[in-house]
């Protein structure tokens, strides 16, 4: 009996050793404590691209310009004066002497020409925004060419002369002295200011990057960076904001950085984003008190707390949009000729979806039903083409008119969406059952995980599939440049030259007014066109009590968080 | 949701016995009788309301949504809004009944696959002996030692694009009567599903093939120098019907388990087809929301669920008792 | 023993092979290639480099070059989580998912065992019916429904613990109680199975009869042999609730191993999968060898050199 005895005592014995191991040391609360949207997918500036990175890199580095944390407009940043040339081309900028990095080191135009220089030489998601940068376009293009040049040179068993690498004196950005930097645009770009505040133009600090570079076979230039540059203690910044801890998907810790020229006006100085993956589980934390804001409450929930009038739910139409896209190549994935290349169909299927019950029973926080692709009213000055209505019967008969009459002879399609959240299945579920009983076509669902999705997305391999988009920064081009033929989201593979003509001469003219009204008549174009279906404009959720202040309710959902203060008492 | 099964004690199942008495034990057995006569009347339920819930414009269709009727609860009015509707309007009722038999099916799908694999396996093993036997047992713990999770989504997801393909270039005439997603989809569920739990029958299998081996019966057909196929049709088969049907059953209640589990994951069945498991999951957040519980949602399903996956395992246990009259005794 | 301890040990290595390759190539078939990101295009010459850096040009030579890495305890870096090793990423969850496995495991051994036994004892009274049917709702219910009800319960109506998060004692009471309720239920069933049994033995009519009182006969002399069968369910119940964990993680926000099982299939993050996988064969396997070195521990009549069934 003894040794039996033993088992269950042994076994304690490991759960104390094990629970000692696993546990962690109960510290000060943050001033401040928050659910971001998703896990943190990189702190790097030259490959973020998604929302809730994007967030905390504005709390840990600044831009020439920065956003004003109630407006969210652009505003000087490091750069305390700016002056911009005659023919509104050159921007020289003359960067604060009191600014610094977080490990003390002055900030100078040299470390925006280092950041600038990677994002051309290592393109990535945002480096198309500095093709306004005059010589920038060449320049990534030439770099790109010598580095398959070297790599042949290489292969070639290094066989004649080295190719040489182009010059980066052609780009339009110089250093005159340390505070100093001068900008050269290919034409005036009215929201140059914009991009300043976003993050591809933020500076890096190549120092605490050096030791993570990765050099390519030659050893001649760095191919990329070892990303655990991005973990603390590595990570410099020069935000109101350094990098304390990061553990993976537990808890970011930011804290204040003393070194921060603005440094007296952070209010909040420590800073905890929490991570919790499930929904109930998030709310279950904001409910308890230990997170002052859960900036992406779920749907249903945020529906429910809707329903019970609760003040602390705020609902902000958001930068984005909800749409389907139709596959417009000429043929099918598996090989059918496609119904979808021809614009009747597709302006028939975008007709014949009532988005009302889609907002009212999937979503149902009072999303706004689209017909337009950008977001109605985000832009000041921006007119919205109409779009298209719900019109049944009209949808029936221009199915008709394209060769399937009631459905007959349409090939049996499939609706492609990613199965992640179950709001995407309902959502087309609705949209298959409308499309079966006013069109008669018979559909049917794919729903596949996020990675699979991904793939096809960019492959075009779908007939019909689930999309949305975020605009980026506060122009509509953000959101046109997506449908460019040359474009890498050109999901439904849509190649209209009229359209992409539009945005060429956009592009280039001065005149803010008359180049919106460029932009309109090219999103009039493609919504004509009906590659896209838009369906509802995404609404933003934020949970927050009253004794928070500070967070703005703006459709970008960005947050600067020097200025949010939470009041504990 | 686990694959563990109790301890198999495969050599105390009958060797042979006349199938009067096997009769007469079933029908004794209170549980055997009670397991199945639960079971057989919900199966009975979900194939009697076939013609409505598949039936398109019937308000016990599965895909029957109505945008008036969102997030009902139980009413009495009408036999639609019995169990409430979802947020779609779709009556759960229907939903629940068409459920069922697709989570039975996936149930008894994955239980074929994995007794024909687990008793292939078993028997091969078993009755051949020698290297073969080790090689495929030390395989079998191998496989045990895979964390079948992983193994069920990797199956499920490298499968499925294939199969959906397939499916899709089978379809013959103009008319595409049969969608080449769900098809293919329910085919995988049952293969993922089945390829992971034939592990357990492998070993029940071939523990009573080695007790019979070495039994004087058999022996005796060795010696009088009948056909290996003969003994092994004639002789052999007839006593692995016992184990074989226990283990079936007990591996049905597990299958729909998982199933549910790649629900809950996002991975299991395709909407708008429901099972019980997809039915709970998607209900979960709406269910057990602290600001609006919509009890029914998570009710509904997993009172189908529970009372046939009780059953099944009563079922399982009582037949158990009935082909080892030994564990009488024992009776859990 | 030690020579059997030796032979178990020799195994290690080439089952952890097998192990390896299957999941490798199962990985390796599914759709999704783990090189590109989600949403956004790597450019082909990162693509290339990335490939070039992991030894992935062809399938093969990641599949040879990977274990070598492996064997110098380095399981490479994520494939989906930038700047973070599998290593990191092991060393945060592991340690969690152990203590909530061994708490589970704890839970299941003692309340099944002693329930269990009580059930035997009291064969066909009330208590016996109730266990049983507890044990078997236990069972027909998805581990996501059982975990939410249980955080409803204990949590939001009566609030006796918390409901999310790790580290202290509250914290992982309701996680290890929902994880231990499906090894808790199989024990249950296994002890009261075995118990009836023991207790139908001579050896136990003798005890009684030399009028030794009936608890000290079941808790002395027949608890100990009736344990034997559940003994050796304990590798299998390790091995669930080491994987079975997804959920209990999920629903309780814990940031275990569990997860990585799921998520690493549905990134495609191949080494993480890699990683995971091994570092959990490894711990089943020595928790299985430990099973039988305790086996012959509590039991020495039991020869576990023998070769098992």
């Amino acid at each position: 009996m003894l040794r039996l005895s033993l088992i269950p005592l042994g076994l304690l014995v490991l759960l104390a050793g094990a629970m000692f191991w696993s546990g962690g040391a109960v510290e000060r609360r943050a001033d401040f404590t928050f659910i971001n949207r998703g896990e943190n997918k990189t702190l790097d500036l030259g490959v973020m691209s998604w929302m809730q990175d994007i967030r905390l890199a504005y709390q840990l580095w600044e831009g020439l310009y920065t956003l004003d944390p109630k407006t969210l407009e652009p505003i000087p940043g490091v750069a305390d004066r700016i002056e911009l040339s005659a023919d509104k081309t050159v921007y020289t900028f003359h960067i604060r002497p009191t600014a610094r990095w977080s490990d003390g080191k002055p900030l100078t135009s040299g470390d925006f020409i280092f950041g600038w220089r990677r994002m051309l030489e290592q393109p990535g998601e945002y480096t198309y925004l500095f093709d306004y940068l005059k010589g920038a376009r060449n320049y990534e293009d030439a770099y790109g060419k010598w580095k398959e040049a070297l790599a042949a040179w290489d292969k070639a068993k290094r066989q004649g002369s080295k190719p040489i690498a182009p010059d980066f004196g052609q780009v339009g950005v110089e250093a005159p002295d340390r505070l100093t930097l001068r900008v050269t645009l290919e034409h005036p770009v009215a929201y140059f200011p914009s991009l300043c505040a976003y993050i591809p133009f933020f500076p890096q600090y190549e120092p605490c990057m050096k030791a993570f570079a990765q050099l390519d076979s030659t050893g001649t230039y760095i191919a990329s960076y070892d990303q655990s540059f991005t973990r603390p203690p590595n990570l410099v910044s020069n935000g109101p904001y350094a990098l304390k801890e990061w553990s993976f998907k537990r808890r970011v810790r930011l804290t204040a950085s003393p070194h921060y020229w603005n440094a007296g006006a952070v209010q909040s100085r420590v800073i905890d984003q929490i991570y919790a993956d499930d929904a109930l589980a998030q709310f279950r934390m904001y409910e308890g008190g230990g997170v002052d804001w859960l900036a992406d409450v779920d749907g249903d929930m945020a529906a429910d707390l809707l329903d019970k009038g609760r003040k602390d739910l705020h609902l902000i139409p958001a930068f984005g949009t909800y749409f389907y896209d139709f596959n417009c190549n000429p043929t099918l994935p598996n090989g059918v000729k496609n119904p979808f290349a021809d614009a009747r169909v597709r302006r028939a299927f975008s007709m014949a979806i009532d988005k009302r019950p889609i907002v009212e029973n999937v979503t149902r926080t009072g999303e706004p039903i689209a017909t337009t692709y950008i977001p109605r009213g985000v832009f000041a000055d921006y007119v919205s083409p109409p779009g298209i209505a719900y019109q049944p019967q009209e949808a029936a008969r221009l199915l008709a008119e394209a060769g399937y009459r009631g459905g007959a002879g349409f090939p049996r399609v499939r609706i492609l969406f990613n199965n992640d959240f179950t709001q995407h299945g309902e959502v087309a579920q609705v949209i298959r059952r409308q499309w079966q009983q006013t069109l008669g076509v018979v559909l049917d669902l794919e729903g596949v995980e996020i990675k699979v999705f991904g793939d096809r997305l960019h492959q075009h391999e779908f007939d019909v599939c689930r999309g949305s988009w975020y605009g980026d920064y506060d122009d509509p081009s953000t959101f046109t440049d997506v449908y460019k033929s040359t474009s890498d989201n050109n999901n439904p593979a849509w190649k209209n030259t009229a359209y992409d003509e539009l945005l060429e001469r956009a592009a280039v003219e001065p005149d803010q007014h008359k180049r919106l009204k460029i932009l309109a008549d090219a999103e009039n174009l493609m919504l004509e066109d009906a590659p896209i279906v838009p369906l509802f404009q995404y609404v933003g959720r934020y949970l927050y009590r009253d004794n928070v202040q500070g967070i703005p309710l703006d459709a970008r959902q960005m947050i600067m968080m020097q200025s949010v203060k939470v009041d504990r008492r | 949701m686990t694959a563990i099964a109790p301890e198999a004690t495969p050599e105390r199942f009958v060797a042979a016995e006349s199938s009067d008495g096997l009769w007469r034990r079933v029908v004794a057995s209170r549980r055997v009788l009670l397991g199945g006569g639960v079971l057989l009347a919900i199966l009975i339920a979900c194939l009697a309301s076939l013609p409505w819930t598949t039936r398109s414009g019937h308000p016990l269709y599965y895909d029957q949504q109505n945008p008036q009727q969102s997030l009902q609860s139980p009413r009495l009015n009408s036999v639609a809004l019995w169990f409430g509707t979802d947020s779609l309007g779709h009556s759960l009722l229907g939903r629940s009944l068409l459920g069922g038999l697709i989570s039975l099916s996936i149930g008894i799908g994955a239980a074929a696959i994995a007794v024909t694999l687990g008793v292939t396996v078993g028997v091969v093993a078993g009755y051949r002996g020698g290297w073969l036997d080790a090689l495929l047992m030390r395989s079998v713990d191998v496989l045990y030692g895979l964390p079948y999770i992983l193994l069920v989504i990797l199956f499920k997801i490298a499968l499925e694009g294939p199969l959906t393909n397939l499916f899709a270039r089978m379809q013959w005439g103009s008319e595409h009567w049969y969608s080449a997603t769900s098809a293919a989809n329910l085919f995988v569920l049952f293969l993922a599903i089945g390829l992971v739990s034939w592990l357990t029958m492998a070993r029940v299998i071939r523990g009573q093939v080695l007790s019979l081996r070495s039994q004087p019966f058999i022996e005796a057909c060795r010696a009088t120098g009948l056909k290996e196929r003969r003994i092994f049709l004639r002789h052999l088969l007839p006593n692995l019907i016992g184990p074989i049907m226990v283990y079936a059953t007990l591996t049905v209640p597990s299958a729909i388990l998982q199933e549910s589990f790649l629900s809950f994951l996002g991975v299991g069945i395709q909407p708008p087809l429901p099972t019980w498991g997809s039915l709970a999951s998607e209900g979960m957040s709406k269910a057990l929301n602290p600001i609006h519980a919509r009890l029914w949602l998570l009710v509904v399903p997993c009172t189908f669920l529970a009372v046939t996956l009780l059953s099944l395992n009563f079922l399982g246990d009582g037949l158990r008792d009935v082909f080892d009259p030994k564990r009488d005794a024992a009776k859990i | 023993m030690f020579r059997f301890l030796l032979w178990r040990l020799a195994q290690f290595p080439l089952i952890l092979l097998i192990i390896y390759v299957i999941t490798f190539l199962l990985a390796w078939v599914a759709p999704g290639t783990p090189f590109e990101q989600t949403d956004r295009k790597l450019n082909p010459v990162a693509l290339e480099q990335l490939k070039q850096q992991f030894h992935a040009e062809h399938w093969y030579t990641f599949l040879a070059y990977y274990p070598v890495k492996m064997v110098g305890g380095d399981l490479g870096p994520s494939l989906v989580y930038k700047g973070w090793s599998v290593n990191d990423i092991l060393f945060t969850s592991l340690p969690i998912s152990v203590t909530l496995g061994l708490f589970a495991m704890a839970i299941a051994l003692i309340a099944g065992s002693f329930v269990g036994t009580l059930a035997a004892v009291r064969r066909g009274g009330a208590f016996d019916y109730a266990s049983l049917f507890a044990a078997l709702v236990g069972i027909s219910l998805p581990g996501f429904v059982v975990a939410g009800v249980l955080i409803v319960l204990f949590s939001d109506k009566l609030h006796w613990l918390p409901s999310a998060g790790w580290g202290t004692f509250r914290q992982m009471v309701l996680p290890a109680v929902a994880l231990s309720l499906m090894p808790l239920a199989y024990i249950a069933r296994l002890t009261r199975a075995s118990m009836i049994d023991v207790l139908n033995a001579d050896y136990v009519r003798t005890a009684r009869a030399k009028g030794l009182a009936r608890e000290a006969v079941i808790w002395r002399h027949a608890f100990r042999n009736a344990f034997l069968p559940v003994f050796s369910f304990l590798g299998p119940a390790a091995a669930a609730t080491l994987t079975g964990s997804f959920v209990v993680e999920k629903v309780f926000n814990i940031n275990g191993l569990g997860q990585h099982f799921v998520n690493s299939v549905l990134n495609r993050d191949q080494t993480l999968i890699l990683g995971t996988v091994m570092v959990y064969s490894l711990f089943l396997l020595t928790f299985n060898l430990l099973v039988d070195i305790g086996y012959a521990f509590i039991d020495p009549r039991i020869d576990v050199t023998a070769k098992a069934m």
